[in-house]
């Protein structure tokens, strides 16, 4: 039984002084399953900021319904009302920006805790433990957001929206603005919280390494649109849209021989989303675009049950792509090379 | 120092006859900065390599470590007021300390080019595009209004922007942001330098479009032998696109190595780490990246190897002494005296 | 095509905004205590001849009548009669008006003559002689009140050298004025083609301009300065020094950049200066319009202030315009 359901969502912002509109997100449906974590990837102009605008309830859909434990968010039923305060979440992509540089991290994190109306020595107790969850040292709660590195930042802004212990936290990108380590880290303590806690994510991303590493399913995101949707390990594996192999192709992973080659490349640049194409939005960049795909927009197909393509020739896709996990690989020799290094004793196999 | 610099020349993978002078020559480089109320501060030290002319060496590193500085440094204009304390830098045989302003100016943008990130915010927002190529090509090749016109048009084409008449007169804030970028590569090409420097120029980049930048980049440095030192945060990046990959950390190169072998025999804990971040396994990345949290906030070490607080093979002789430059394998070169030995 | 759609839609818009000028202008002047049947008649006038002249004043009807009198007037080109001057306000500004136009217009070229330079000097040499003269020059044209720099000025250059004419006005009572086409004496006379009216003028014009543009200076330094300096470290700046382009290049595209912040602080400088240069006008005996709309007020004169601000809004409004208008033409991004 999802938790989150959204279906047909359409998302447009009119533009001041003229009839036209961005077109951001249309017609994107998904579920969300308690404690899994779905991400949403895609560039510039996929509207994956705005999906997760929309299931918070901050924006009202143009069109479509996003139902949480049917609630209907629709703007009028926002995070605000009193049944669904704390229930959602969200975190931020710049920690820097999205901290008030005013307050000590005790108070940033005791804020939204504040808002629920909790008396304060319980809110004492929770902010404690909510650090200690996020890594942070008892410490650092007395200095202030420009005193510690973005790393730490990002763990605030974590503890901050995992205090109220949340069913689904939307994550805005919360590690682009970070170094690779610092990177790593936050998803180590992001999947140790879920492990804990048991929270939804839905983790919204262009870093795909990172997205194989946290999301159970990944839905694959252009001009608006989810193109491919489906659990990570397959749909890495097996990319089922030229769109998805374009970008899967375009990861480079620090090893050398393991990359995805294919025949697949995209020309050109992402369309305007104020002027999209007619039919399908890819066909003019797309190296196996038909006559089909200018004239109509391809329904939604079934790979296998759980995995769905908006594809005409997906089938072809799928057996043009070799059916390799370069991730997958990519971890087995990482193992390989980083265990060399450990004492040992180590260096039995860890389960996983 | 200078024998160790004169062994650190890497072979470029695609095999051609090392030349007898290296194109740059970097030898025991300090730079420091002033800090208020301080003394300086040394933001690079000790710093040796060579680039080969037509070669393409990924530096890789975190915020602060310094790649930056050295981006500028050879281009002598060190942000922040800083200065060079000690070393050289040779440029095609010539020491560039030798150069005066005027000399040095001729040099950039001419000789040596950078590509930088943000390429909309470093285009100037009242210029057109092909105004601003133009410049170059004006103050530096001295070349009249008809010749102008004719290389920028013809520079558009070959960094695969369309439509380049229209796009002349476009101006940057009307360019999407890969489109600005292969502005700023037309503009480092206009004078067909001999070596570019390219500061994180794809981060900030969609993934697809940083593809398609890279292939790009790769086409032109190799259809001309240019030379290209590729600074970047992201070590994946480099696994593809580099023939050597050097790391930098707290202003110090710790491990130098050809691309290969490299990621094949990773040795100083620093680049463990790095590699680290991408991997999966827990037990891992606990293992290198370290789990205690305020180690891992600690700066560098002032005394002995500057990695030794985070460190986490760190020994007592890591913070007395400090570690030098070492060839452990064939031209792989580490700063470690723990050093990943497989 | 869409930029004159674009001034049309901004000129529709000029005629309420003077309406609400107006209309707060009259009940604030309104409050000023002062019976102008009262000062004009003396104190000892009967309170019946106080009675009538109020009625001929039209002073008797409630506070929205008066106004809506004034505003049909002024709709008719009637401004109303100054009781001091005993002359229709229209009169008395077309005079007076144009006097301060010229007197600030002058002055303000002046300042930008020298505050640009310097400003530019300040923020490219960070240190040095240059660099000092220009931040306690920019220090002094604020602190310094102008009034006073005129008096010094008439002090040294006519009291002791006997070099500048007497700060009696624009021109010279002997010399014949030539007929005023603009009311700026000095296209007037060159119009004229009158050369003896034209370098008296200038005479006279001489230490004003150099008072209020001396003192004016100062903050057009400053912010040349500073916003020279936030280009100068701009990223698209450091680009251009990384590209190896010649000094000059840089510094100009550097300005370049600053123009709109300058544009706006002369824009702010002219509509102050039409009623802010007033002590300097005193001082001067200038006869311009910002003396006029003073004397107005301290004899509660109500036409000649109305007068004044409805003259110097419509300037202020045709400012803006021209500068949004200049702002188009040099940055790309506001189209």
């Amino acid at each position: 039984m999802p938790i989150l359901s959204v279906s047909d969502l359409v998302q447009q912002f009119p533009i001041a002084g003229s009839k036209a509109v961005v077109r951001a997100v249309n017609g994107v449906s998904f579920e969300l399953e308690q404690g899994e974590t779905l991400a949403l990837v895609g560039e510039s102009g996929s509207g994956k900021t705005t999906i997760g605008r929309c299931v918070l309830g901050l924006i009202r859909p143009t069109a479509g319904a996003i139902v949480y434990r049917g609630h209907e968010m629709g703007g009028r039923r926002s995070v605000r009302s009193a049944e669904l305060r704390g229930k959602l979440q969200l975190v931020f992509q710049e920690p820097a920006e999205s901290l008030n540089p005013r307050l000590r991290l005790f108070e940033l994190i005791d804020e939204p805790l504040r808002a629920l109306q909790v008396n304060r020595a319980e809110r004492e107790r929770r902010v404690r433990a909510a650090a200690r969850r996020g890594g942070l040292a008892e410490s650092l709660l007395e200095l202030y957001p420009a005193e510690i590195s973005m790393g730490l930042q990002q763990r605030v802004g974590i503890a901050r929206a995992m205090i109220s212990e949340p069913e689904i936290v939307v994550l805005d990108e919360p590690t682009s603005a970070l170094d690779p380590t610092a990177r790593a880290e936050i998803i180590d303590l992001l999947i140790q919280i879920q492990r804990d806690l048991g929270t939804a994510y839905v983790f919204i991303s262009h870093d795909l390494s990172a997205v194989r590493h946290i999301s159970h399913r990944v839905a694959v995101l252009y001009l608006g649109m989810i193109v491919e949707q489906g659990p990570s390990a397959t749909l890495f594996a097996q990319p089922s849209h030229p769109y998805s192999v374009g970008l899967l192709s375009s990861v480079l992973l620090p090893n050398p021989k393991l990359k995805r080659e294919t025949q697949i490349r995209l020309e050109g640049e992402i369309p305007s989303p104020i002027d999209l194409p007619k039919a399908c939005y890819l066909a003019g960049r797309c190296p196996l675009v038909q006559a089909r795909c200018r004239e109509r927009m391809p329904a939604v197909e079934s790979v296998e049950p759980g995995h769905m393509v908006r594809c005409y020739r997906h089938r072809e896709v799928a057996r043009q792509e070799q059916a390799v996990d370069y991730f997958a690989r990519f971890q087995e020799e990482a193992e390989r090379i980083l265990g060399a290094g450990m004492p040992p004793r180590e260096k039995r196999p860890a389960i996983q | 120092m200078g024998a160790t610099a004169a062994v650190m020349r890497g072979t470029p993978a695609h095999e051609l006859e090392r030349a007898a002078t290296p194109l740059l020559s970097i030898e025991d480089l300090w730079v420091a900065i002033p800090r208020y109320k301080l003394e300086s501060q040394q933001v690079l030290r000790r710093i040796d390599l060579e680039m080969a002319p037509g070669e393409v060496l990924g530096l890789v590193g975190e915020s602060g470590s310094g790649k930056t500085m050295l981006a500028r440094s050879i281009m002598r204009l060190i942000p922040a007021s800083g200065w060079i304390e000690r070393g050289r830098i040779r440029f095609g045989g010539q020491d560039l300390a030798a150069l005066n302003e005027e000399e040095l100016r001729k040099l950039r943008g001419r000789d040596i080019a950078m590509i930088i990130s943000n390429p909309r915010g470093e285009l100037d927002p009242l210029q057109t595009v092909g105004q601003q190529i133009g410049n170059i090509l004006r103050y530096h090749m001295r070349m009249d209004r008809t010749a102008i016109r004719a290389r920028v048009l013809d520079l558009l084409r070959q960094v695969s922007i369309p439509d380049p008449e229209r796009r002349l007169n476009a101006y940057p804030h009307e360019l999407s942001g890969g489109m600005a970028q292969r502005v700023v590569m037309a503009i480092a090409l206009a004078c067909s330098p001999k070596f570019i420097i390219s500061d994180d120029a794809t981060s900030g980049l969609d993934v697809t479009v940083q593809a398609q930048v890279l292939e790009l980049m790769r086409k032109l440095v190799v259809e001309r032998g240019t030379s290209l030192l590729f600074i970047t945060r992201d070590i994946g990046i480099t696994a593809h696109f580099c023939d050597r990959v050097a790391v930098i950390y707290a202003g110090e190169i710790v491990e130098l190595a050809a691309r290969d072998e490299f990621f094949e025999n990773p040795q100083h804990p620093y680049t463990l780490l790095l590699l680290a971040a991408f991997s999966h396994n827990e037990r891992l990345r606990r293992y290198w990246l370290g789990e205690d949290e305020t180690r891992k906030e600690m700066g560098p070490s002032p005394t002995g190897c500057p990695f030794a607080n985070r460190c986490v093979r760190v020994q007592p002789r890591c913070r007395s002494e400090h570690p030098s430059l070492r060839e452990l394998a064939s031209r792989h070169f580490v700063r470690c005296h723990f050093p990943v030995e497989r | 095509m869409a930029l004159l759609a674009y001034i049309g839609r901004r000129l529709l818009f000029v005629g309420p905004q003077l309406v609400g000028i107006l209309l707060v202008s009259f009940f604030l002047v309104k409050l000023i205590p002062g019976d102008p049947a009262v000062l004009m008649l003396g104190p000892f006038a009967t309170p019946d001849a106080l009675a009538r002249l109020r009625t001929e004043l039209g002073l008797d009807g409630t506070l929205i009548e008066q106004f809506l009198i004034y505003l049909w007037n002024v709709l008719q080109g009637d401004l109303g009669t100054s009781w001091q001057t005993t002359l229709p306000v229209t009169i008395d500004l077309a005079q007076r008006f144009p006097a301060t136009l010229e007197l600030v217009t002058l002055g303000l070229l002046l300042a930008l003559l020298i505050g640009i330079p310097l400003g530019v000097a300040g923020a490219f040499f960070k240190r040095g002689l240059l660099r000092k003269a220009a931040d306690y020059y920019g220090l002094l044209a604020g602190a310094l009140p102008d009034f006073w720099l005129a008096l010094v000025l008439i002090f040294v250059f006519y009291t002791m050298l006997g070099i500048a004419p007497a700060p009696l006005g624009r021109i010279d009572f002997a010399i014949l004025p030539p007929e005023p086409v603009t009311g700026a004496l000095l296209i007037d006379s060159l119009i004229a083609g009158n050369w003896a009216a034209f370098w008296n003028a200038a005479g006279h014009l001489v230490l004003p301009v150099v008072t209020l543009g001396l003192i004016n200076a100062g903050p057009i330094l400053k912010m040349t300065q500073s916003t020279m300096e936030r280009m100068l470290e701009a990223d698209f700046s450091r680009y251009a020094e990384m590209c190896g382009l010649p000094r000059h290049v840089v510094l100009r595209k550097a300005l370049r950049n600053s123009l709109p912040s300058i544009v706006t602080i002369v824009s702010v400088l002219y509509g102050f200066l039409i009623g802010g240069a007033v002590l300097v006008e005193i001082v001067f005996s200038w006869g311009g319009a910002g003396q006029y709309a003073v004397q107005g007020v301290l004899n509660a004169d109500l036409n000649p202030v109305l007068g004044f601000v409805l003259y110097s809004a419509v300037l202020s409004l045709v400012i803006y315009l021209i500068v949004d208008l200049i702002y188009f033409a040099i940055d790309p991004r506001t189209r």
